[in-house]
């Protein structure tokens, strides 16, 4: 077993992370709608749900890491500065590791930024 | 404050908590934004100026890994975290509690109903708000028609009026004085017209003007509003101890009481009074209510002049 | 390294270029206008959507009027609501997204180094539904039919006869058949960038407008598709009763708001992307070197396309939304001002790296993002819920607006026109008037628009015909209206810098800034975009490769001829843009015009419920297509392949995957699923804001709509094997199956009818009902499209242009069905089976 999956060489790899970020979004945003809108329906408490959004932050979380892992590895391990705008397939195959990384890195901080509100929110105050 | 941001209707010039800490927020936003604005600026000035490479392509990029993504990052994160901590803080009416004074406003077009809820039936009025300094009261936004919003900037923000739902407010006043409000989402050719005073008051004052509001006014009987119910009148408004008990229209139990006509358009005065009955949509295009100037005027004048002592 | 052909003698180059220049010449006298041309279409576009700026400018201008003083009479509160909502109408559909398109036209295959975009025809038919479409809207205010419910469209008020009139229709049907034009647009666009860039253009090569255009084109595909949703559900409301914002019988005025903003706040980055990418050229040039951080760039674009999407609750913080979800659509809107600020410092970074050249595009440019920082910083305020609860609904945001508008889009538009002008007529504009056209626009700006800020915050509410004069908004106001005027002026300049005639003016040479990227060796009189498609080995070939130009202009690299008289591109691969195909583009024909009038025949007789004239001229439109269909796609090449020179040798047919019009259909049905899944969006809406969300109706049963879907299926693995029989050359059972398979589509469809008639449920009553026939009659409507598709292989079949090795039609139509199964499976189940089951 390796600890990477193999190597994809696919142009939709670049969008892995923001997607990621976009189901952590909806995830967020489905449940609590879901929740306030409709009492009755999940017999929990808004306690739990924040324990469950912070479950899923963190899985997210991970997720994204190693969507960045796997950018950095496309990336040499960050061996060879940018441009890269030589007219091979390896230098395109850096520059699509290297924007995936940077993409990593910005859905890494916008997971961080839409969980913030479980964090301070304690009820479904309207 | 500056003076420039003084106002009955200025969110810069707060009478209430939610309005003072948003105003605060403000100023502080207004400070960090300014600082980033002027470093941006500057830089970038610089960097069309210069006419030569200033930076070597590293020191470039590494420009734009601080200043585009870590500061922005940091910043922002911070900024969050104080507005998600303040935001329960400021509208914090949870399920269970229930406000000693609850206050009804329904939207229409292009004016706002209002009844008042505590111990004992509703009382009604309409185009006009008086609350306590000091307690925080509650309201509940309602819609007949269109969306509205009801918004009184030296109090607090706003909550939207939509038909189907019953969305809540609360503000807490901490000033006493007569702020103006407004309908701040278009809800029609009118909207501009849809205005509304808010009166706050010391609680001892507003609780003698809550049981004079709760009673019908003194001057109620006699001719005036004999013709009122005559022509009437009475179908679309209500006036305390009369037969007049219509519903469609504003409340005009103690109209005279009230500092502005039309929903916070016009001064309260007879003239204003007897123009709006002849030709509302002269003053308010679109309003519902049916031009009167059919109406013999000394009958409009005898209902303008009865109305206005209607305190 | 691939090197270019030998050079050709004169006298062969000469009878090339004489046979590339006839095929792809424009046709004379008024025959001109069926023109599909890219340049043409890309001119016309940009003319048109500048004219419908300027209308709805002077629609500002006297709405400014208006206000100048309060309790002003100049105009009436009616008047006054139509002008708003056109002014705003106009600029975002009518000017904002068309002038993008407009550049992407004209600008894209020239910097790809392609010939055409794959699909000219469908950019023209674009282009006539947009014009169409933008006259019928404006043309109202001249006979007070003008929607005036603002351009958001909020029911109630819009939905009401009385208080919206036929305004609202004339918005809804005139605006749905503009975004019918703009995802035609997107679907162009991304199948350009991703298949049809020079050979050798790696995705790390691409220039970085076709990046952000590649970007923006898949947010149309998300974020138009929800208000088409919006405008189905509005229209049925308004044309037949169907309750779907109407409270009093289960609808909610806020799912419209939901699917508007969804569509609403990307829009803003759709337009704004396009204006940032046209400075991603700009500055390089300007800078004269490449520019600092392009992965940055495709980061920035990429992830503003995404996070755009989970901001548009923030245009809802007033409605009352628990204050947790208000949260998460803060933290996102602020999570977009990173990749915003990330553009704007790679910009710093590319100018303190190079050397940077004063000019006007320049000045242009960096004054729009010295204003567009200033609207940022408002947006990253106006994202915090509690300031917005102050802030929102007044001039406050109106100020915020312009600024990220005007500062964002229309400046570094500007700055693009003086940039590229050259490149429409090698003249340029001149520098001492834009220079002034400059500082009177950003001057006027910043005096009409500062000051609103303040007004704003002194309480004054967005969309007032009038104000009192007591409240001290008054002097704000009348600063206000002073600036527009100035800024006004130096529109006016503009305009009249472009107009001026300039004969006298010589002719300049190609390249007059410099610049690095391919665009500037298309030549002005030529019309074939580039003489030959080069084979490209740098971000910026025109600097890093000197021979090119002269190269490509001497016809020695890919297709230099027209042997057979056709147009020709080449098609290469996503990733590493290996040619793979010749690509054969439509020409020259009156099928575009034709298609797009008749369309729009059918949204404005739908807004004065002509039915007839409805019903004839949907025949006509339906024909129209039909018959562009089968004259101009799926073509049978007289040979199997081609040299296109430089020892290469391409195939002229592909279908499946690697053909062109695959990636259309693929494309085009995401679309059309994002409209799918915003109605499957409003039926759970609605689920969650009632206790029992069908009151009592009874719902369409199990038993119809779970046979109804296994039908459904079954008639999709029909088609399946039509396509797999059809490539086995086994003739007679291939036309069995398909004909087999319209029958299951139809029969499936009236099983699908079945479920919810056989109740007797009434759409009219309330919004489960309503909504039940509204997912049922989507699904009908695409399992009769896809019947119709079947057919039409079929007849394709029998006319031998559907054979055993030309199978694109069946290949995309099996495409087709895919979808077309999923549709069908998702919404029988979920009327079938929720909530009565789950």
């Amino acid at each position: 077993m390796r600890l990477l999956p193999k190597e994809v060489d696919s142009l939709w790899t670049l969008f892995t992370a923001p997607v990621v970020w976009a189901g952590h979004f909806l995830i967020c945003y489905v449940s609590v709608a879901i929740f306030c809108a409709k009492p009755g329906l999940l017999s929990f408490e808004f306690g739990s749900l924040r324990l469950g959004i912070a479950l899923v932050t963190g899985a997210t979380l991970v997720a994204i890491t190693l969507s960045a892992l796997l950018a950095w590895r496309q990336w040499g391990f960050g061996a060879h500065d940018p441009p890269h705008d030589d007219p091979t397939r390896h230098d395109r195959i850096l520059f699509q590791g290297f924007a995936t990384l940077l993409l990593s890195g910005l859905s890494f901080v916008a997971v961080v930024m839409t969980a913030l509100p479980a964090m301070f929110m304690t009820e479904c105050l309207r | 404050m500056l003076v420039g941001c003084q106002g009955v209707q200025s969110a810069l010039d707060p009478a209430g908590a939610e309005a003072r800490a948003i105003s605060t927020l403000f100023v502080a936003m207004v400070l960090t934004g300014g600082a980033v604005w002027l470093g941006v600026a500057s830089i970038l000035w610089f960097a069309m100026r210069q006419g030569r490479a200033v930076v070597a392509e590293q020191s470039a990029s590494r420009l734009i890994f601080w200043g585009g993504a870590v500061f922005p990052s940091v910043t922002l994160i911070t900024l969050l975290g104080y507005a998600f901590w303040l935001m329960p803080s400021l509208r914090p009416f949870a399920t269970a509690s229930e406000a000693a004074l609850r206050i009804e406003v329904t939207g229409r077009q292009y004016w706002w109903q209002v009844a008042y809820h505590r111990s004992g039936p509703p009382i009604l009025a309409a185009n006009e708000i008086r609350l306590p300094v000091g307690s925080r009261i509650e309201f509940s936004l309602k819609s007949d028609d269109v969306i509205h919003s009801f918004w009184i900037p030296s109090l607090g923000g706003k909550m939207d009026m939509i038909p189907g739902r019953a969305n809540r407010l609360s503000l807490l006043a901490d000033k006493p004085g007569v702020f103006r409000g407004a309908c701040a989402e278009y809800c029609g050719s009118s909207h501009a017209l849809m205005a509304l005073t808010a009166v706050v008051m010391e609680p001892a004052a507003f609780d003698a003007w809550l049981m004079t509001e709760a009673k019908a006014s003194i001057n109620a009987g006699g001719e005036g509003g004999a013709l009122f119910v005559h022509h009437g009148c009475g179908s679309c408004h209500r006036v305390a101890g009369t037969e007049a008990s219509g519903t469609l229209g504003p409340d005009l139990s103690h109209l005279g009481s009230r500092q502005m006509l039309a929903a916070g358009i016009i001064a309260n005065t007879e003239d204003n009074i007897a123009r709006f009955i002849a030709a509302p949509d002269a003053i308010k295009p679109g309003a519902n209510m049916p031009a009167f100037s059919m109406l013999p005027q000394e009958d409009i004048r005898a209902i303008a002049v009865w109305l206005k002592r209607l305190e | 390294m691939i090197r270019p052909s030998d050079r050709l003698q004169d006298d062969e180059g000469d009878a090339q270029a004489a046979r590339l220049r006839k095929v792809w010449a424009n046709p004379g006298g008024w025959r001109y206008w069926t023109s599909v041309n890219n340049t043409q279409i890309g001119l016309w576009y940009a003319a048109t959507a500048f004219i419908f700026l300027l209308f709805a400018g002077v629609l500002a201008l006297i709405m400014r009027a208006q206000l100048a003083v309060p309790g002003n009479d100049l105009i009436s509160a009616d008047f006054y609501s139509q002008a708003f909502t056109l002014h705003g109408t106009v600029m975002m559909f009518l000017f904002a997204v068309p002038i993008f398109e407009a550049v992407a036209i004209f600008l894209l295959p020239p910097m790809l180094g392609a010939r055409e975009l794959p699909f000219p025809r469908l950019g023209a038919f674009g282009f006539w539904s947009f014009l169409l479409g933008g006259i019928f809207v404006c043309g109202s205010i001249f006979f007070d039919a003008a929607p005036s419910s603002g351009w958001f469209m909020y029911p109630p008020l819009a939905t009401d006869e009385n208080l919206s009139g036929i305004g609202a229709d004339i918005w809804l049907l005139g605006l749905s058949f503009i975004e019918v034009a703009s995802i035609a647009a997107a679907v162009e666009l991304i199948v350009g960038i991703m298949k049809c860039r020079a050979p050798g253009m790696r995705i790390n090569l691409m220039p970085l407008f076709a990046w952000y255009l590649l970007i923006v084109a898949g947010m149309i595909l998300f974020a138009f598709p929800p208000l088409i949703a919006g405008d189905i559900l509005f229209e049925l409301q308004r044309m037949f009763d169907w309750p779907f914002f109407d409270p009093a019988r289960g609808g909610d005025p806020l799912l419209w708001q939901h699917l508007f903003w969804i569509f609403g706040h990307p829009e803003v980055y759709i337009i704004f992307l396009p204006s940032i990418a046209l400075m991603a050229m700009i500055v390089p040039t300007f800078a004269q070197r490449p520019i600092v951080g392009y992965s940055w760039i495709v980061l920035a674009a990429v992830g503003t396309g995404f996070l755009s999407f989970g901001l548009w609750v923030h245009h809802m913080f007033a409605t009352g939304l628990p204050q947790i979800s208000l949260a998460f659509f803060s933290a996102a809107s602020e999570a977009v001002a990173i990749p915003t600020a990330v553009q704007i410092f790679v910009f710093i970074a590319t100018m303190l790296a190079g050397r940077v050249i004063p000019s006007t595009p320049m000045l242009f440019g960096m004054g729009g993002i010295i204003i567009f920082v200033i609207g940022g910083l408002t947006g990253v305020m106006v994202a915090v819920a509690p300031f917005d609860w102050q802030a929102h609904d007044t001039y406050f945001i109106v100020a915020h607006l312009h600024y990220v508008l005007i500062g964002g889009m229309l400046f570094p538009v500007i700055a693009g026109i003086y940039y590229y002008y050259p490149l429409i007529d090698a003249k340029h504009l001149s520098d001492r008037l834009g220079r002034i056209a400059f500082w009177l626009m950003f001057a006027g700006f910043n005096v009409s628009f500062f000051p609103m800020h303040l007004t704003g915050l002194l309480g004054m509410p967005r969309r007032v015909f009038t104000y009192p004069d007591d409240v001290g908004w008054n002097g704000l106001n009348l600063i206000s209206t002073l600036g527009a005027f100035v800024f006004a002026a130096g529109i006016s300049l503009v305009v009249l810098d472009v107009l001026r005639p300039k004969h006298r003016q010589r002719r300049g040479e190609q390249n007059p800034w410099n610049a690095g990227t391919l665009e500037w060796i298309s030549e002005p009189k030529e019309n074939w975009g580039v003489r030959s498609i080069p084979f490209v080995a740098s971000r910026y070939p025109l600097w890093d490769q000197p021979a090119l130009a002269r190269q490509i202009g001497e016809g020695r690299w890919y297709l230099p001829d027209a042997e057979e008289g056709r147009r020709e591109g080449l098609v290469t691969s996503v990733l590493d843009a290996r040619p793979e195909q010749v690509l054969r583009v439509g020409g020259t024909s009156y099928v575009t015009i034709i298609s797009a009038l008749s369309l729009g025949a059918v949204f404005v007789a739908l807004t004065f419920k002509w039915w007839i004239a409805t019903m004839v001229a949907a025949t006509v439109c339906f024909c129209a297509i039909v018959y562009w269909l089968w004259t101009g796609t799926a073509e049978i090449p007289e040979k199997a392949e081609k040299e296109v020179g430089v020892g290469l040798t391409l195939p002229l047919y592909t279908s499946g995957p690697p053909s062109v019009g695959w990636w259309a259909m693929f494309i085009t049905m995401v679309g059309d699923s994002t409209a799918f899944a915003s109605l499957v969006f409003g039926y759970f809406f609605y689920w969650t804001i009632h206790d029992d969300f069908t009151a009592g109706v009874i719902g369409p049963g199990m038993k119809w709509p779970l046979l109804s879907a296994a039908l459904f299926v079954a008639a999709w693995l029909m088609v399946l094997m039509a396509r797999h029989l059809n490539g086995r050359g086994s003739i007679i059972l291939t036309r069995a199956v398909l004909a087999v398979g319209v029958v299951l589509a139809v029969v499936a469809s009236t099983a699908g009818f079945a479920g919810p008639w056989q109740y007797g449920m009434d759409p009219r009553a309330h919004v489960y009902a309503a909504i039940v026939w509204l997912l049922t009659a989507w699904t009908l409507v695409h399992a009769a499209t896809g019947a119709v598709m079947l057919a039409y292989c079929l007849a394709r079949h029998f006319a031998g242009r559907l054979t055993k090795d030309h199978d694109m039609d069946i290949g995309n139509v099996a495409l087709y069905w895919h979808f077309m199964a999923i549709t069908a499976v998702v919404t029988f189940i979920v009327i079938g089976l929720f909530p009565e089951v789950l």
